[in-house]
């Protein structure tokens, strides 16, 4: 059964979303098979309303949205039996000790008090809070209530966790734990990931596919694992001199060229073909390389490309 | 697994039912209100009344006792209706000042630091939610009206004899129905203004306001136009209504008992649809 519901994690099929008489999300479709999701957009681009419309907290005008399998608006209840919520704005019981709350929360999601109890503590103690378990969450710091949120998130053991910005208002070395549990949590079960993220080096390190909104509408939709696995190389070029018969022998090479203006060349390499023929066949045509930076391709590169084929060439992050 | 060994594990044990999870709400509330000893001590004093209405009962019931307190008039210790309405007024207006106490932090707490979001996320309703916190308040407000009374009216039914229960068995009735309207009002009303209001001394003067000010404007009405229908905002008095109704005594009320009923259940459903309004899962929507 599970097998056949995790085909895909996200299906969205013209979904549209509008709240009071403002269209937010316009017709959005797309699959997404991957475990570990990643959503990305600038500020207004929908992420929040796309998170509450799978999780069945806004009706679809048009279209559906299946998580899982299910469909958010009919099987609302059976979906978020299935899943984990850690939202981004503050969501705790500051008089309740911290123990106590994920305890409450797992009983909520279905689970015995005893076993509840059981997994309040295993959670606490596996997001690094043990110590604090018995203190009012109220009293916490910022970064350790987003360790809180964390545990009841994860503490009912659910089938997919969704993460609004998780790593919000963290230090780097809180961060770097937080991103560093998530991606423990991803490799020690079958749990998918939806997390969403203004950083896009936080959806790099943990996840395999990312969805880009911008206005309510879908920019790209890019499959990281196999980007990686495409393992492309990048050649940034600025050049003075460059003609057509340049970016031909580099073509020849097996390279792929984008020429742009001001003599600036974008060439992706095989891996069989070394900097320094580059530099070779420069010089031979006469080509001066004025600089050039060489990278992989990032997800930063993906999120502009998107922006700016969208026309959002300025949107921010 | 032993906490120690950190790990994130999935869980594959068994679930609690559906149905039954709205009441984790109220278990949890029920343990944070003892732990005031404040609520303790408000709780144990909307008893004290039952005691000296069952001695009451136990001295109208206790010839010898009656001789012994040199009571020579025969009307003096009477149990009927009206006594029945005596300890319903007393038990109801107990009820009203334990639910300004209890009341106000059922919602606001969770509404505070967003809480009601994370109920929400998980397979658990709105209507689940508002249960989960009704039955709080029912169950608490329910140990100090027609559960005590009916064990007040088993009191008297046992040592009256004579076949006094078959004669009186109507009043069950009025005991059980009257104090679930206004329960059920009680704890709505009071629910609304927790999930509006956060400060606690604040929510309990708004719900004491939501009582007096409408019977105020009510007279005022009826001073202006020489009217009785301002009566209709009084709740009090329209629970006072139906109960004198419903203990087949006279009220002295202008007022129709339907229209009684009709107000009380408008504050009912009112008090659902700012409930509804206010209980809401959605987080900010940025832009």
């Amino acid at each position: 059964m599970l097998g056949r519901l995790m085909n895909a994690t996200i299906e969205l099929n013209e979904l549209e979303v509008q709240l009071g008489n403002r269209t937010i999300l316009h017709g959005l479709t797309g699959v997404l098979k991957s475990r570990a999701i990643g959503l990305l957009g600038p500020n207004g681009a929908g992420k929040s309303t796309l998170i509450n419309t799978l999780l069945g907290f806004h009706s679809p005008s048009k279209g559906s949205a299946r998580v899982l399998g299910l469909d958010s608006h009919t099987n609302g209840n059976a979906l978020r039996s299935l899943v984990g919520y850690m939202p981004e704005n503050e969501a705790f019981i500051s008089k309740m000790s911290g123990v106590r709350f994920v305890r409450y929360m797992a009983e909520i999601s279905g689970l015995p008090p005893d076993q509840a109890m059981e997994r309040a503590h295993e959670a606490f103690v596996y997001v690094g809070l043990g110590e604090a378990r018995y203190r009012p969450v109220g009293t916490y710091s910022l970064g350790m209530k987003q360790l809180a949120k964390l545990a009841q998130a994860i503490a009912h053991g659910p089938k997919l966790l969704i993460l609004d910005e998780p790593t919000n208002g963290l230090d780097p070395p809180a961060r770097k734990r937080l991103i560093e549990l998530i991606g423990e949590i991803r490799e020690a079960s079958d749990i998918c990931l939806l997390l969403s993220s203004h950083l896009l080096h936080d959806v790099e390190e943990t996840c395999d596919e990312v969805l880009i909104l911008r206005n309510g509408q879908i920019a790209s939709i890019c499959n990281l694992a196999e980007e990686r696995r495409a393992n492309r190389k990048f050649l940034e070029l600025e050049t003075i001199g460059a003609e057509a018969t340049f970016t031909s022998t580099l073509e020849s090479l097996g390279c792929e060229c984008a020429v742009f203006s001001n003599g600036r060349i974008k060439v992706v390499m095989p891996d069989s073909v070394e900097i320094r023929e580059v530099f070779k066949i420069a010089a031979d045509r006469g080509v001066q390389i004025r600089r050039m930076n060489h990278r992989r391709d990032s997800l930063e590169d993906i999120f502009l490309d998107a922006m700016e084929h969208t026309g959002a060439a300025d949107a921010r992050i | 697994m032993p906490v120690y060994k950190r790990r994130y594990n999935p869980y594959s044990g068994t679930l609690t039912p559906q149905w039954s999870r709205f009441f984790v709400l109220t278990r949890y509330a029920f343990a944070e209100l003892f732990k005031s000893r404040f609520f303790v001590i408000l709780l144990i004093l909307s008893l004290v009344p039952i005691l000296f209405f069952a001695g009451y009962i136990f001295v109208a019931n206790n010839k010898t006792v009656q001789l012994l307190m040199q009571v020579r008039s025969t009307g003096l210790f009477l149990v009927e209706n009206e006594y029945f309405t005596t300890i319903m007024i007393a038990q109801t207006q107990a009820a009203f000042l334990l639910n300004c106490w209890v009341g106000p932090v059922l919602i606001a707490g969770d509404l505070t630091n967003g809480a009601l979001l994370l109920f929400l996320s998980r397979p658990f309703s709105r209507a689940d939610y508002v249960l989960g916190k009704l039955a709080v308040l029912g169950l608490l407000l329910s140990a100090v009206t027609w559960v005590p009374s009916l064990l007040l009216f088993g009191l008297q039914a046992g040592l009256a004899r004579n076949g006094w229960i078959w004669s009186h068995l109507w009043m069950i009735v009025p005991i059980v129905l009257c104090s679930a309207i206004w329960i059920l009002m009680l704890s709505l009303i009071s629910l609304a203004v927790s999930a509006s209001v956060k400060l606690r001394i604040v929510a309990t003067g708004v719900i004491f306001i939501s009582f007096f000010v409408p019977a105020g404007i009510g007279e005022m009405y009826n001073s202006i136009m020489g009217t009785y229908w301002g009566r209709l905002l009084n709740f009090t008095e329209m629970f006072r209504l139906i109960l004198a109704k419903g203990f087949r005594q006279l009220s002295g009320n202008e007022i129709p008992v339907p229209a009684a009923w009709g107000v009380l259940i408008l504050v009912c459903l009112l008090s659902l649809v700012i409930l509804n309004a206010r209980l809401k899962a959605r987080e900010v929507v940025r832009g």
